[in-house]
């Protein structure tokens, strides 16, 4: 026997099978890496990201069996994939609306192709995460790739240098704030694994049950508020506006679906898998994060004038909403938890495409004025806009609506009232800003005269968006039963 | 409380919501000259049905008619549940003929055409999915999916301040709603930790046998979200700047069907479910509805704009709904949803001629009007009839409704029942006063403005389709109302039966 044979016998072969989502990933990455570095063919590369991204998403229906390989480090089952799945998705759709938007600001764009892919491996590792150690590779990989992304404005137009710098200021910015929270993060977990001496989240749980010691409590705190650092919850959402509003508009689309609903994954598989024993302590920390983030949100962004800062505002509401429903740690509360991750991603993909095919106009600057009749002009995107917003706001019968059903359930379930009261008062609130959209589209008359290059795709892409928001509204049942049934996976998964 | 179901043999209820939505879908992809003839048409099928249901409707017992139940969330014990009890379907068909009605007068509508009537379309979807849902859930779907088509009439073929008033609109009823839902959810989840049932349904929901203390807290919830709707004072100030604002036909439609979401809201839930706090809460309700009666009368006899008296009206009305309903006795409840049906043909009927007399005068002012009757016999004569029936002239419809609310009030408590009759007769003087400024005084206004009226048209067509079935009805309620009471009465009965044993 060689010695890499007895290597393998003495280790065994981690089982590669069910990594294949991720390889895919990785590889089309490499190849979109050097189609940039040899051709710049532009459509080129954008077929191959979408083609690798499809493979990928086709061979996740080809795991059928979840498994915790690379030797324990990288755990695959129903959770997991689910999300991957999502992630996939809505970045296929994302990387869709790429191309044409970077030609009409004359950005040199090839990297946000590779940088998008890596970013997107970045997160699949984070959901399939069983151990602090994995989580915070894919927490940097994303990371770091997402601070690029957001500062690559660099454009040879010179009326848009204005733009450039923004980008710069916003990527420096989510830099420095994220680095924070990273440094945050590490910091907790040093303190977690003197504590339980393990990264291992199911051991961390059982040394929590026999004995919840103030190391272990600290480094549960820290971890939580660096993972709230990063779904950029009051108070600690200063990088978001600017980062989200410096960024190319389809990059802070990418930000605010993909990067999110990593993150909420993550948040929650790390609070119910490593801490369910002291889960009173963190939803305690949960609501009070959530009622913060909910009240600055929604009051600033009141006040926006330019509607992609006020998305990045209704973002932190947004964000929570959902984290509102950690504050009940039951079944219920996890389910309404995926319910909302899930459907915010078709919501906000959607409202955020609207402002990334109309950017592509010349002069246009996503303001309010800007948007004055738009009805008119394009009744097309004003009534999907009309369906987005009033998804957010969570009128029925749009999905936006079960998704703060299931927070209160879960909310009054567990006998949170004043979460529960100040999640309605907050949506009062943001009904300000959400029927100003409307009524500066529908309600006024149009300002300037400009026609819109939207093609085919582009069009498809919103309806789907908003057929899928207005279907999921009247039927959300599928939904709701994915969602309870990972709640159930979560818990029964508990002291493994 | 036991219910018994009697199933429909085809669903003529899904049809009738289902109908105007499909329309609306199909219009948005058609030409503009197809809007109003699919939309007439549409709503001219939804009334049949629903006029057919009123007479199909058998009303010797109480039972949850052409009743139909799909599973739909089973994770949560939602289902989709639609039925009428008389109540319910009284109310489907003012909704069916309110948006008829509006169809018929909006043939002149000029702006945005396709759009307006999509919104109807789908507005008038949402309300009859209203009055019909008995399970929770999709009564809320209705409730405030209502809100969006709503919004957009007030808010783009309103009148100059439309967006201010449409906006304070959304925002008032949107936060009525929410504490409407946050109690259902409250109620939901109590049902949950008592008897392991997961069921939105209204039947499910009315057997709770709540304590008393979580009674209190749940009806103020609900009653919060129905004031506003009502609206009842001091929730009232959104009414009269949304129906100043809005077009003659969504004024229609406010007055006369959104309006009544509020009273069939305490009539259908408050007053079954929370029997003892029903009770508690009398003097309080009593005493709100004599000051909207008192108060939005007094209001109404200030103005000068003509819609605001009308809709001050409509907030005076709406306390005699208040105080018969929470007379809690069936002479009360009877008048109280006789009033409902009333208010719904007189405010209609009003607001139309509000509108009439704006396409002819360009406005609304009482300074610029007075001395028409003479040159528009007609008009004249049907503004007559719907301000006398407003009023409660014996012999048309509102004398009965108010007439039965009073008695059952009177029945409950003297005080509240005379305070209440002295107001009738202030809303005598308001309506008279409209009516004698703007058809009458003819020597006191100024020659220019009766010089406007001798080229004046009387009614076109239209115009007078649509206020005939009114003024016809408004006779039928007032001279016969015997069959009306009869319709209700098993309901009204099965509604108190937690407050007079029957």
């Amino acid at each position: 026997m060689s010695i890499i044979e007895q290597l393998v016998s003495a280790v065994g072969v981690p089982n590669f099978g069910v990594l294949i989502p991720e390889i895919i990933v990785l590889i089309t990455a490499f190849i979109v890496f050097f189609e940039e570095l040899f051709s710049k063919n532009r459509i080129l590369i954008s077929a191959t990201t979408v083609i690798g991204l499809l493979l990928s998403l086709l061979s996740i229906f080809t795991i059928k069996q979840g498994d915790l390989t690379l030797y324990g480090l990288y755990v695959v089952d129903g959770f997991s994939l689910l999300f991957k799945l999502f992630l996939l998705i809505s970045t296929i759709i994302i990387v869709a609306t790429y191309r044409r938007y970077f030609e009409s600001k004359d950005i040199y764009f090839g990297e946000f192709y590779y940088l998008t892919l890596f970013a997107l491996l970045g997160m699949m590792i984070m959901v399939s995460s069983p151990n602090l150690f994995t989580f915070y590779v894919g927490l940097e990989l994303s990371s770091i790739t997402t601070y690029i992304l957001v500062g690559m404005f660099k454009t040879k137009n010179k009326k848009l240098k204005d733009f450039d710098y923004k980008s710069k200021e916003g990527a420096f910015k989510y830099l420095i704030i994220g680095g924070a929270g990273t440094a945050v993060i590490s910091y907790a977990i040093a303190l977690l694994y003197g504590a339980s001496g393990t990264f291992d989240f199911m051991e961390i749980s059982r040394a929590a049950l026999n004995d919840a010691n103030i190391g272990l409590i600290a480094g549960m705190v820290l971890l939580v508020l660096g993972l709230a650092l990063k779904a950029a919850a009051v108070p600690f959402h200063h990088w978001a506006p600017d980062a989200y509003e410096g960024a190319p508009t389809p990059i802070t689309t990418f930000m605010a679906v993909a990067v999110k609903i990593a993150t909420f994954a993550l948040i929650l598989r790390v609070m119910v898998e490593a801490f369910p024993f002291i889960s009173k302590d963190w939803a305690l920390v949960w609501s009070i994060l959530a009622a913060l983030s909910m009240t600055v949100g929604n009051f600033i962004a009141l006040r926006q004038k330019s509607i992609k800062r006020m998305l990045a505002y209704s973002s932190i509401a947004h964000t929570g909403y959902i984290t509102a429903a950690l504050a009940a740690p039951t079944g219920m509360g996890f389910a309404a938890f995926i319910f909302y991750t899930l459907v915010y991603i078709f919501m906000s993909i959607g409202a955020f495409a609207v402002l990334t095919f109309l950017e592509k106009t010349e002069g246009w600057n996503n303001t309010f004025d800007d948007f004055k009749g738009l009805a008119k002009r394009s009744p097309l995107i004003a009534i999907v806009m009309l369906v987005f917003m009033f998804s957010l706001l969570g009128i029925p019968p749009t999905v936006g609506f079960f998704g703060k059903l299931g927070v209160f359930l879960a909310l009054i379930g567990s006998d949170i009232w004043w979460l529960a009261v100040v999640l309605v008062v907050m949506s009062i609130i943001s009904a300000g800003y959400y029927l100003r959209v409307v009524s500066v589209m529908y309600m006024y008359e149009p300002v300037k005269n400009i026609s819109f290059n939207i093609n085919g795709v582009e069009k498809s892409i919103l309806i789907l968006m908003a057929v899928i928001v207005l279907i999921l509204g009247i039927y959300p049942t599928v939904f709701w039963g994915i969602s309870t049934q990972m709640s159930s996976l979560l818990i029964a998964g508990i002291g493994r | 409380m036991e219910f018994q179901f009697e199933p429909a043999s085809f669903p003529w209820l899904t049809v009738s919501i289902v109908l105007p939505l499909i329309a609306a879908g199909i219009l948005f992809f058609l030409s503009e000259r197809f809007a109003k003839p699919i939309s007439i048409v549409i709503s001219a099928i939804v009334f049949v049905i629903s006029t057919w249901m009123l007479f199909a409707y058998d009303y010797s017992h109480y039972a949850i008619q052409f009743y139909e139940k799909y599973n739909w969330i089973p994770q949560f014990g939602v289902s989709y549940e639609v039925g009428v009890d008389a109540l319910s379907l009284t109310m489907f068909w003012l909704t069916a003929l309110s948006f008829l009605i509006s169809f018929i007068w909006s043939v002149n509508i000029k702006k945005r055409v396709k759009e307006y009537f999509i919104a109807f379309l789908v507005l008038e979807a949402a309300c009859i999915g209203v009055f019909v849902a008995w399970d929770m859930v999709w009564f809320y779907i209705f409730w405030e999916a209502m809100l969006i088509p709503m919004f957009l009439i007030i808010g783009v073929w309103g009148y100059a301040e439309r967006i201010y008033a449409a906006t304070k609109f959304f925002i008032y009823t949107f936060f009525g709603s929410l504490f409407l839902l946050l109690g259902v959810v409250g109620m939901y989840v109590y049902q949950y930790f008592h008897t392991g049932k997961l069921s939105t349904s209204y039947f499910d929901l009315a057997n709770l046998g709540l304590p008393f203390n979580l009674e209190i807290i749940f009806f103020l919830l609900l009653a919060l979200g129905f004031a506003i709707k009502v609206p009842m004072w001091p929730f009232h100030t959104w009414l009269p700047a949304a129906h100043v604002q809005a077009p003659t036909a969504g004024s229609v439609i406010l007055a006369a069907v959104l309006l009544k979401m509020g009273t069939y809201g305490f009539v259908r839930f408050s007053l079954p479910w929370f029997p003892e706090a029903s009770k508690y809460f009398i003097p309080v309700m009593f005493t709100l509805g004599v000051i909207a009666i008192i108060y939005t009368a007094a209001m109404a006899l200030a103005q000068q704009h003509i819609k605001r008296i009308i809709a001050y009206s409509s907030v005076s009305h709406m306390g005699f709904v208040t105080l018969g309903t929470f007379a809690l006795n069936v002479e009360g409840m009877n008048g109280a949803i006789i009033t409902m049906i009333s208010h719904g043909l007189t405010s209609a009927a009003l607001f139309l001629a509000a509108g009439w007399i704006y396409e002819r005068s360009h406005s609304y002012m009482l300074k610029d009007l007075g001395g028409m009757a003479k040159y528009v016999p007609v008009f004249a004569t049907f503004f007559m009839i719907s301000a006398m029936a407003s009023v409660g002239l014996p012999g048309l419809s509102g004398f009965v409704g108010e007439f039965l609310a009073l008695l059952g009030t009177f029945k409950t408590n003297v005080w509240f029942a005379v305070l209440a009759g002295i107001a009738l007769v202030v809303g005598a003087g308001y309506t008279l006063r409209l009516y004698h400024k703007t058809m009458f005084m003819e020597e006191l206004v100024d020659s220019k403005i009766i010089h406007k009226w001798r080229n004046t048209r009387d009614m076109t067509a239209s115009e007078f389709l649509s206020f005939l079935p009114l003024i016809i009805l408004m006779f039928v309620i007032g001279v016969y109302p015997k069959w009306w009471v009869d319709l209700i009465n098993t309901t009204s009965l099965s509604i108190l039966s937690k407050f007079i044993g029957g």
